[in-house]
């Protein structure tokens, strides 16, 4: 499967904006992405396993909106956005 | 841009980043550079004994992470950040302090996170281990947050006894252990707090602020505390309120000096306002808080400042500089413990946090 990474996160791939990965959930293949790339699915993570409040992933451009990505199903061929929130306007 | 050996360095952590100064005199400051543009930084240090400096770095979408560096212009990214076992419930939203374990603990690195515990790094914040004694104290289910969140904000090792140690937690206590983590017990003999409708001790419910250890007695602590500036004797087992002499009782950063006895904090205006009283003021006890002196040379006024709980620092030389970068972005500095003082950086972004040290 193909993913996006937003631009925070691409000094995990080297640079690489779009990074290949294989699972049957997107809990299996952030796993897989964390094989290959050594810490990048704790700053997508919370430390409980849920998607992290200010990230956001799309399937297929679909909101994923269910926060265990172990109960998202992901196939071949998928391609998963990870973006951050839009942030600012507080401070 | 490099550091040159030699210099003193001066960290600045902000809610936009990170800025590193370096000085060979204390007089003339030259800014190394801006790092971690647009993410919060609440602590930085450089710590000389481990040749290596810690960031505290905290993304507002993808968590935090202590960074680190040997140069303080090159930091490199660990793989994780301390984390909580997924049975916890919690999630570490913010590292709040690093501190080194001191020449009792050397190569051992702690953090304080947000919601509130203490990891433990042996690998140059590689990797992290939770305290989970301080965790599973009895007290953890009263823990409540206040209004800088539910945040361990203050590591003091012993410097002589590596199982010894002190942490601050806002709203909740003054903890320390005797046995390297495994029990911790409070430490709020003396303290009150004053928000319970009555006086009676508590184990939690205080709100330490900031603590500091005497540069030449282990076993004596400073604390600001949100009401009160105190002093702790080891041998005595209390604390002592020696805020008489303040403008104010209130206030959150503090620093101990280079010489024994000798200690600063900035006073604000009550809880509400929490600024400057009218015009910057750092004051100084030479004799462990028996007596203060207000010093104003060189400071803005009127002025209406905030230094938050990082904000005031001290590079442990002699005669001691002091730091105090405020909210509104920037640096004082006096290299003559505190006689005379100047703006060594202005229009930086809100600072949350200042340290400086020796760059050898």
């Amino acid at each position: 499967m193909r993913i996006v990474l937003p631009a925070a996160l691409r000094e995990y791939a080297r640079g690489a904006s779009e990074v290949k990965a294989s699972g049957r959930t997107l809990g299996a293949l952030l796993a897989d992405l964390d094989a290959k790339f050594p810490g990048i699915r704790q700053r997508i993570l919370e430390d409980t396993g849920v998607i992290r409040q200010y990230v956001n992933v799309f399937v297929n451009g679909g909101q994923v909106e269910e926060p265990d990505p172990a109960r998202v199903r992901v196939e071949d061929g998928d391609t998963v956005h990870i973006i951050p929130s839009v942030a600012g306007g507080s401070r | 841009m490099t550091v040159p050996k030699g210099s003193t360095v001066v960290m600045v952590g902000t809610r936009k980043g990170l800025y590193v100064f370096h000085s060979k005199d204390r007089r003339r400051w030259r800014l190394a550079g801006r790092y971690f543009e647009g993410i919060p930084v609440h602590h930085a240090r450089y710590d000389p004994r481990e040749g290596m400096a810690y960031a505290a770095v905290n993304s507002f979408q993808f968590g935090p992470l202590v960074h680190r560096s040997k140069s303080l212009t090159k930091w490199t990214r660990p793989k994780s950040g301390p984390a909580y076992p997924k049975k916890s419930g919690w999630s570490v939203a913010k590292v709040w302090n690093v501190q080194g374990g001191g020449p009792a603990q050397p190569g051992v690195l702690y953090a304080g996170v947000e919601p509130a515990g203490l990891f433990r790094s042996e690998d140059d914040g590689e990797s992290w281990e939770q305290v989970d004694g301080l965790t599973k104290h009895a007290t953890r289910p009263k823990w409540q947050p206040g209004n800088g969140g539910l945040c361990l904000h203050t590591i003091v090792p012993d410097p002589k006894n590596p199982k010894k140690m002190v942490i601050g937690i806002s709203a909740v206590a003054v903890f320390r252990t005797e046995d390297g983590g495994d029990t911790w017990k409070t430490m709020n003999h003396g303290l009150t707090a004053r928000w319970f409708p009555d006086p009676k001790p508590r184990e939690v419910g205080y709100c330490p602020h900031k603590l500091a250890r005497d540069a030449e007695d282990s076993g004596t602590l400073y604390l600001q505390h949100h009401w009160g500036v105190f002093r702790y004797e080891e041998g005595k087992g209390r604390w002592v309120d020696v805020s008489r002499g303040l403008s104010s009782s209130f206030g959150f950063g503090l620093a101990a000096g280079s010489e024994g006895g000798s200690a600063y904090v900035v006073p604000l205006k009550s809880d509400g306002d929490r600024t400057t009283l009218g015009e910057m003021a750092v004051y100084r006890t030479r004799n462990g808080g028996r007596a203060w002196q207000r010093l104003t040379t060189g400071l803005p006024r009127p002025a209406h400042l905030t230094i938050l709980r990082e904000g005031v620092g001290a590079d442990g030389q002699d005669p001691v500089g002091v730091y105090v970068a405020t909210e509104q972005g920037q640096v004082f500095a006096t290299r003559d413990g505190g006689d005379h003082w100047d703006v060594i950086a202005d229009n930086l972004a809100p600072a949350m946090s200042v340290t400086a040290s020796p760059y050898p």
